[in-house]
C-alpha cells in the first residue's frame, strides 16, 4: 500500500516546509507530496492546526453533527487530531514536526530547517509571519535559495489586505456569488461552496515548480504570492470579459448556459435523482429527441434551432423534465451518452465508492494509517506511467511524529537536547493541556 | 520574457482546463506553440463573448483569455504533410501536451510509441474528460456534467431544491490549474530521468478529488459514514446574523460567531448594547433574532454594501460584499494591486483580463496578447524547420496550413 523509498519520483530531493492549513494549504502540500516531495508540516503542540480540528476537547453535540463526520467513527476522544479524514486524507505522505515558533527555542529550530529547505508555503493570515519573525526578509537572509509562498485571502497589498475571509466571503468579493444565483430568488439561497480552496492549492504547487525551473538558472529563491481571490476572478472570465465587451453584468444564472439549450439539471425518477444535460448542436437535440420518442420537438419552429431553442427555454425544460421524470437517472445517461447526446448523472458522493469506472482507474487508493487503520482515499490526481505517483509514499503522520527524525536527524539536535525540548513542550506528540486555534 | 524562457511545449489542445494550464506556463515564459485546426481553430474561439455581440474567431473573449503569450500555427492533421510537421515539431518540445478524444493522438501519428522514437525525452501529457480507459471514457460531457459525476454539484443545492451549477466554465479553470501542477511535474520528471513521461489527466477524476467537498468528503465518509459537507437548512440557528443582508444597493454576507458580538455592536455603532443584560444571555438562542435584526436592518439600509463590508472588516468581523460583475472591474482592492491586465485584441482594440493568479517577486512573468489563428505559422516554420516562405505559401495552397 506504500511504496519502498527506492522509487524515483519527479519531486525528488526537494524539501518543503509546510504550514498549509484549512482546505487550501493542504490541497497544495498534497500535490506536490504525490509528486514526490518530501513535505515536512511545521506544528505546535500548543496551537492546534486548524486542519486537524477546531476545539483542544471536541464538544459532544459537534461530533453529532456535520463536524462529527470528520473524524474516525465521530470519536471525538483524546487523539482525535490524529484521526482527522481530511488531515489524513490530503497530509498523506508528510512528515510532522512540532516547533513551537511562539518560543526562541522553537524559531531557532525553524531557523535551522529553513536552511536547507527548498519551499516555505504557508496560508496564514497575512500577518501572522512578522507576528512569528518568519518573514520573507528574515528567511531569505538565512537561505537565499529558499522560495517562500504566502497565500492569504486577498493578497499582501493593497485596501483589502488584512480583510478576514472565509469561503464564502471571498467568493462573494470577486462576483462568484452573484453569478451562480438561483434564477428566482436572491442571493440568500445561494448554497455556499469552497472553490477557491482548491483552485489556490493547485497554483501554489504550479508556482512553486515554476520557482524551481528558474532557480537551476538563477541560483536564487524568491517570494511568489498569491492571494486566492484574485485566482478565482479567471473563473468568472466569461461573465467580466462580457462586461466589458457589451456592458452587461449578468446575474443569477441558475443553471442555464451562455449559448446551449435546453441545458441544465433535470429531475428523474426516485428521491433527489438529477439528469445534467448539455445539447450543444442541433443535430444532438435531434438525437435526444429520437430518444424520448418525440421527433417531432426537433421540426417545432420554438425548437427548430439554437437561437430559437434558446428564446424558448421556458417551453423546453417542462417539456424536457417531464420526460426525465420517468425514468431512472443513470438509465437516461447510458441511453443518451449512446445516442451522442452530452448527459450526466448528479452522482451522489456517498455511492461513488462503487462506481465502475473510478474503480476501474484506480481512484481509491488505500492507506494504511497508524491510528486510522486502512482507509480508501482518492489517488493522486494523474496517471504517470514512468514515474508512478501511486503506491503515496506514506500515510498522514500523526502530531510531532517525525520530530527525532527531522529535529535529531537532519538537525542533529543531540537526544540530551531533544528531551529538554520535550520537557520544555517546544515539542511533543499531544497537544498541551491548554493548547488554543 | 519569464522564468520558464527556453522550454518548449507543443500544444495540441484546446477548450478550457488545458488550454489554462499552458497559458500559466507561456505568461511564465515558456514558448508555446498551439496547433489549431485551419479555419476552425480551438473551439474556445467559437465560445464568445465577442465585442458588440459580433462574433469573431481572433475576438472571442473566452480564448483571449486562455491563450495569452502563446503563438498559434494552424495544421492540417488529416494530411501527411500536416503529420510529418507536427512529428518534427515533437522532436524539437520539452513537453506535447494534447486534448484530444481518447485513441485520436494515436491516429495522428503522435501516440506514445511513435513520440517515444521520435523524441524519447519528452513528456506527454493527455487531458481528457475521463482518462484515456475506463467505461465512462467516451462520455461527452461539459464542464457541468463533468462537475455532477464528480458528485460535488449533488450537495450545491438549497435545502428542497434542484442543485445549483457554479459559474460558466469555472469547473474546467479550476481543473486546468491542477493540470497545470501536474505537467510540470511529468516535465521535471522526464527531464530528471531523461526517458520522457506519459501522463493520463482526467477532469473528472480532478473534479472528484477536489478538496473542499470532493476528496474530503469522500474522506469523511470513508471514516464516519456520513459526509461533513452537505445540503443545508440555511436557517439561521442562533440570534446572531450569519448570512445574506440588504444594502441599499445590493447585498452583503455577515458571518458573526458568538465570540464577535462586540466587533458586531462597534460595527453598527451601538457599543451600548454589548454588555446588554437582555441580549447579551440570549445570543445562541433563535428567538431573539428579530430584535437584533430590529437595529440590525435600519443601520444597514443606510449604507451600501462596500460601506458596510469595510464597516465590518475594520471591526475584524468577516463581512463581505457580494459584488456583481461589474463591481468587480471596478474593484478598489483589484485597482489598487494592478490585478487587471490591457491586452490587445487582433482586429484593434484591447480587453481588460485577469491578470497574474499568482506573483511571483522575483522571475516576474509577462502577459502578452493571444493570437489570431495562424498567427504564427511562417514564424515557426521557418525558425525551428527551415521552411522558406514560399514553402508555406505552397503549403497553404495546398491546405496544410
Amino acid at each position: 500500500m506504500t511504496n519502498d523509498e527506492s522509487r524515483q519520483l519527479p519531486l525528488d530531493g526537494v524539501r518543503v516546509l509546510s504550514q498549509a492549513i484549512v482546505w487550501a494549504g493542504p490541497f497544495g502540500s498534497m500535490i506536490l507530496a504525490d509528486l514526490g516531495a518530501e513535505v515536512i508540516e511545521i506544528e505546535s503542540i500548543r496551537h492546534m492546526s486548524p486542519t486537524r480540528g477546531s476545539y483542544r476537547q471536541m464538544p459532544p453535540e459537534l461530533m453529532d453533527g456535520p463536524t462529527g463526520a470528520i473524524y474516525l467513527n465521530r470519536d471525538g476522544s483524546e487523539g482525535f487530531w490524529d484521526r482527522n479524514s481530511g488531515f489524513n486524507f490530503a497530509k498523506r505522505g508528510h512528515q510532522s514536526v512540532t516547533v513551537d515558533l511562539g518560543s526562541d527555542d522553537g524559531r531557532e529550530l525553524f531557523y535551522g530547517l529553513i536552511r536547507d529547505a527548498d519551499l516555505f508555503i504557508e496560508n496564514n493570515a497575512a500577518d501572522v509571519v512578522d507576528n512569528l519573525g518568519i518573514s520573507w526578509e528574515t528567511l531569505s537572509a538565512i537561505n537565499p535559495r529558499l522560495i517562500m509562498v504566502r497565500f492569504p485571502g486577498f493578497g499582501i497589498s493593497g485596501p483589502y489586505e488584512h480583510f478576514k475571509g472565509f469561503g464564502a466571503t471571498m467568493e462573494s468579493v470577486v462576483g462568484h456569488t452573484m453569478l451562480r444565483g438561483y434564477r428566482d430568488s436572491d442571493p440568500s439561497q445561494t448554497p455556499a461552496i469552497y472553490h477557491g480552496d482548491p483552485n489556490a492549492g493547485a497554483h501554489v504547487a504550479t508556482a512553486v515548480q515554476i520557482a524551481l525551473i528558474a532557480r537551476e538558472r538563477t541560483g536564487e529563491g524568491q517570494l511568489i504570492e498569491m492571494s486566492q481571490a484574485e485566482a478565482v476572478v479567471h473563473h468568472t472570465a466569461y461573465d467580466l470579459i462580457d462586461y466589458q465587451m457589451n456592458g452587461r453584468s449578468n446575474a443569477h444564472w441558475g443553471n442555464r448556459h451562455p449559448s446551449m439549450a435546453p441545458y441544465g439539471v433535470f429531475r428523474c425518477a426516485g428521491d433527489d435523482r438529477w439528469l445534467a444535460l448539455a445539447v450543444p448542436s442541433d443535430e444532438a437535440f435531434a438525437r435526444l429527441c429520437e430518444v424520448m420518442g418525440q421527433p417531432e420537438l426537433a421540426t417545432d419552429e420554438r425548437f427548430a434551432d439554437a437561437a430559437a431553442r434558446y428564446g424558448h427555454q421556458d417551453d423546453l425544460e417542462p417539456i424536457v423534465e417531464a420526460w426525465t421524470l420517468q425514468h431512472g437517472d443513470d438509465e437516461l445517461m447510458h441511453r443518451l451518452q449512446a445516442a451522442g447526446v452530452p448527459a450526466a448523472v448528479v452522482a451522489h458522493q456517498t455511492e461513488m465508492f462503487d462506481d465502475p469506472h473510478l474503480l476501474e482507474r484506480g481512484f481509491f487508493i488505500e492507506v494504511d494509517h497508524p491510528e486510522a487503520g486502512v482507509r480508501r482515499h482518492p489517488a493522486p490526481m494523474a496517471r504517470f506511467e514512468r514515474m508512478p505517483l501511486t503506491p503515496v509514499r506514506g500515510p498522514a503522520p500523526t502530531l510531532g511524529q517525525h520530530n527525532e527524525d527531522v529535529l535529531m536527524g537532519i538537525l542533529g539536535v543531540s537526544r540530551e537536547r531533544f528531551e529538554e525540548l520535550e520537557r520544555d513542550q517546544v515539542i511533543g506528540t499531544v497537544y498541551t493541556e491548554d493548547a488554543d486555534r | 520574457m519569464g522564468p520558464l524562457e527556453g522550454i518548449r511545449i507543443l500544444d495540441l489542445s484546446q477548450g478550457i482546463a488545458a488550454p489554462y494550464a499552458t497559458k500559466l506556463l507561456s505568461d511564465h515564459g515558456a514558448d508555446v506553440v498551439k496547433v489549431e485546426h485551419p479555419g476552425r481553430g480551438d473551439v474556445s474561439r467559437r465560445m464568445g463573448p465577442f465585442p458588440d455581440d459580433v462574433p469573431h474567431r481572433d475576438r472571442s473573449g473566452m480564448f483571449l483569455e486562455l491563450n495569452t503569450s502563446k503563438r498559434s500555427i494552424t495544421l492540417d492533421l488529416k494530411t501527411a504533410t500536416g503529420r510529418d510537421i507536427i512529428g518534427r515539431l515533437a522532436q524539437q518540445a520539452d513537453l506535447v501536451i494534447e486534448s484530444f478524444r481518447p485513441g485520436v493522438v494515436e491516429r495522428l501519428g503522435l501516440g506514445p510509441d511513435r513520440l517515444e522514437e521520435l523524441n524519447p525525452r519528452a513528456a506527454l501529457v493527455s487531458v481528457s474528460n475521463f482518462g484515456q480507459y475506463g467505461p465512462y471514457r467516451d462520455f461527452e460531457v461539459d464542464d457541468m456534467l463533468a462537475y455532477a459525476m464528480g458528485g460535488v454539484l449533488s450537495i450545491t443545492a438549497e435545502w428542497g431544491r434542484e442543485p445549483l451549477k457554479i459559474a460558466t466554465y469555472a469547473p474546467f479553470f479550476l481543473a486546468g490549474g491542477v493540470v497545470a501542477a501536474f505537467t510540470l511535474g511529468a516535465l521535471r520528471g522526464s527531464q530528471t530521468s531523461g526517458a520522457g513521461e506519459r501522463a493520463d489527466i482526467s477532469l473528472h477524476d480532478i473534479l472528484a478529488t477536489s478538496m473542499d467537498r470532493g476528496g474530503t468528503n469522500l474522506a469523511a465518509y470513508e471514516y464516519s459514514g456520513s459526509l461533513f459537507f452537505q445540503r443545508q437548512e440555511s436557517a439561521r440557528t442562533t440570534a446572531l446574523p450569519m448570512g445574506v443582508y440588504p444594502a441599499v444597493d445590493g447585498y452583503v454576507h455577515v458571518i458573526c460567531a458568538p465570540m464577535w458580538w462586540d466587533r458586531f455592536c462597534n460595527m453598527i455603532g451601538r457599543p451600548d448594547l454589548i454588555e446588554d443584560e437582555h441580549l447579551l444571555p440570549n445570543l445562541l438562542n433563535v428567538d431573539f433574532a428579530p430584535e437584533i435584526d430590529a437595529v440590525f436592518y435600519p443601520w444597514l439600509l443606510e449604507r451600501s454594501k462596500q460601506e458596510i463590508m469595510e464597516a465590518g472588516q475594520a471591526q475584524g468581523l468577516p463581512v463581505s460584499a457580494i459584488n456583481t460583475t461589474a463591481d468587480v472591474a471596478n474593484d478598489p482592492h483589484l485597482a489598487a494591486r494592478g490585478f487587471f491586465e490591457d491586452v490587445e485584441m487582433p482586429g484593434g482594440g484591447t480587453v481588460a483580463l485577469p491578470g497574474f493568479p499568482f506573483r511571483m517577486h522575483g522571475t516576474p512573468g509577462e502577459i502578452r496578447p493571444a493570437p489570431a489563428l495562424g498567427e504564427h505559422t511562417v514564424e515557426v516554420l521557418t525558425e525551428r524547420l527551415g521552411y522558406s516562405k514560399q514553402d508555406v505559401v505552397v503549403l497553404a495552397q495546398r491546405g496544410v496550413v
